[in-house]
């Protein structure tokens, strides 16, 4: 009779929020695997009825701690796209920087402190800075540019509240602008210097046939506006996601799954931005993926990473744009006029694709909200990925499996808890085995 | 800048206490150098926070079984040593550990944890409101221990 193995990882550690793996084999085959997250459902879509429409962008930066821009933006294109609002070019740069600041943050959090531990084999960030402090102080200062951006425009770096329906409250001063871009100036060769030192790392490898998607703009690599296309033809308004993509519910989870209409799961993040939208790199992040070729742009998951280092540096040469060219706008926020209406609005969360549908009534009181944020969508393919790699530990001791499990997990830097950010205070980590 | 006391917490139920008490310690005169600020769940930029001055006092709250509303003065050392457990707790021990691993200079450092009870709701419960006085007693204390006489 086949072995039956059942491997649990009863809290997922480094990731953020709450998530358990079970996974029980017969032989090498699955039988049963499940991505649990027990993170409480966070009712957000409920209580955000009935708010008013300026009081979006708060309350939707309060759904994540570490992504809070991509939330609230995505809610703001929405509503502006209803009130039919105009936006200053100037105030739209702002708001590219704004992104720029949470990507190079949420990005070198995860390639440092929650990937690099898997590929050195070590337990945890502060092992890797014992043993590579040049390197994790340099991913530390860029990390503190990327805060810098955030306060800077969010008024605050943690919970912003600078931006508003039309802009933001404040827009950056001359010379604000001034000083942040002379600490700009060397942000560029600092993550290429990350990139490379990540990239030296054994990063493991895990091509499969994935459907990537992301947002493509046109002229710019995609943050706040776009079309949904995939690497298999999908190109459609973001006010057709309901078209392309469906929610659905499962037992084990309190996050909906996001599949395509046809049932495939998909994969949203840094790897599809980047094989959809390569051509628009800015010249150093350019240069950065011909030396990573053919590892990028790929359909293997575990080169996530590198995608990450990528898109610092794509968003520190783009942050030096922006603020090299700025031109204060002449009024920080457009005036706009509420009205009744259904708004669609799509941004590129660090970790991927985040779709915001808002219904409005003549006040301009929510009268209808849904979010999908990018672990939603990512769910199915994680499991997906998982299934591939399953019978690839079996061979592996327990302990091995679970940090095979785990490490595979984390490439899709999954946010689990996406509104809530209490901690879990014990890491408890469980492996058992069964006939 | 003499001291920094850093109130850490956040917005869910009693955890917020450290806040409170960063809140009511910046309302009420203060020794000369000393700057209070408040971080929601600051991760890794408690570091920035630790490398700005040479002196710190922490405000957090704390969940290691004791009488709800102690004040507890927590030897730094200890936080690592013993895994004290709180909803930050972690991840201040973690950022002290860090900085230590990177081989940075701590700040002379002092910690005043407040047991708490719950992390829901919008308000404290009444043992953990009635300990923010106390808390902010410890926290005036530690400075004094910190701060080297005129």
């Amino acid at each position: 009779m086949a072995e039956r193995r059942t491997i649990e990882v009863g809290a997922l550690a480094r990731v953020e929020g709450q998530g358990a793996l079970h996974l029980t084999l017969e032989g090498d085959r699955v039988v049963e695997l499940r991505l649990e997250i027990y993170e409480p459902p966070r009712f957000f879509e409920g209580f955000l009825r009935g708010r008013a429409a300026r009081e979006l962008p708060d309350l939707m930066a309060r759904i994540c701690g570490i992504c809070p821009v991509a939330y609230q933006m995505s809610a703001v294109h929405a509503v502006e796209s209803i009130f039919d609002v105009t936006i200053d070019p100037a105030v739209r740069q702002l708001r590219r920087l704004f992104t720029c600041g949470e990507w190079i943050e949420s990005h070198l959090l995860h390639m440092f402190f929650l990937a690099a531990p898997d590929y050195l084999g070590l337990d945890d960030g502060i092992a890797v800075a014992k043993l590579h402090p040049v390197q994790v102080e340099r991913a530390l200062r860029l990390r503190k540019l990327g805060h810098r951006i955030l306060a800077l425009l969010g008024g605050r770096p943690v919970n912003p509240v600078g931006a508003c329906i039309g802009g933001f409250a404040r827009a950056p001063t001359r010379s604000e602008m001034a000083s942040l871009e002379s600490e700009l100036v060397h942000a560029a060769g600092e993550a290429e210097a990350c990139l490379r030192w990540i990239a030296s790392l054994p990063i493991p490898s895990r091509p499969q046939e994935i459907e990537l998607v992301s947002l493509r703009h046109p002229h710019e690599y995609p943050m706040n506006e776009g079309r949904l296309v995939s690497t298999r033809g999908l190109d459609v308004a973001v006010s057709e996601f309901d078209s392309a993509f469906v929610e659905s519910q499962v037992p084990h989870s309190t996050a909906l799954h996001c599949r395509r209409r046809d049932g495939g799961a998909y994969l949203v993040g840094p790897l599809a931005r980047l094989a959809l939208n390569a051509e628009h790199l800015t010249p150093a992040a350019s240069a950065a993926l011909e030396t990573l070729r053919p590892r990028l742009p790929s359909f293997d998951p575990a080169a996530s990473v590198l995608a990450r280092g990528i898109e610092v540096l794509y968003a520190c040469e783009e942050a030096l744009r922006i603020a090299r060219s700025y031109e204060p706008p002449a009024a920080p926020a457009a005036s706009w006029t509420p009205c009744a209406g259904v708004g669609h609005g799509a941004t590129e969360a660090p970790r991927g694709l985040l779709y915001v549908r808002v219904e409005t009534d003549a006040a301009g009181d929510v009268v209808a909200i849904r979010i999908v944020p990018p672990t939603a969508q990512n769910q199915a393919r994680i499991e997906d990925d998982l299934r591939l790699l399953a019978p690839r530990v079996l061979a592996l001791s327990h302990d091995e499996a679970r940090r095979s499990c785990e490490s595979a997990i984390r490439d899709y830097d999954p946010c689990i808890s996406c509104s809530t950010h209490f901690l879990t205070l014990e890491i408890e980590r469980r492996i058992r085995s069964e006939d | 800048m003499r001291a920094l006391v850093i109130g850490i917490g956040s917005s869910h139920g009693d955890d917020a206490v450290g806040l409170l008490v960063a809140q009511r310690l910046a309302s009420e005169p203060l020794p000369e150098g000393v700057t209070v600020v408040e971080r929601d769940r600051p991760g890794l930029s408690l570091l920035d926070d630790l490398e700005s001055t040479p002196a710190v006092v922490i405000v957090d709250a704390l969940r290691s079984g004791a009488a709800p509303g102690s004040v507890l003065r927590i030897p730094p050392a200890a936080l690592a040593r013993e895994r004290l457990t709180s909803s930050h707790t972690l991840r201040v021990a973690e950022t002290l550990m860090l900085a230590v691993a990177l081989g940075r200079p701590l700040p002379a450092l002092r910690i005043v944890a407040i047991e708490i009870v719950a992390m829901e709701g919008e308000t404290l419960s009444p043992e953990v409101a009635a300990a923010v006085e106390p808390a902010c007693a410890a926290a005036r204390a530690a400075l004094e221990e910190l701060l080297p006489r005129a």
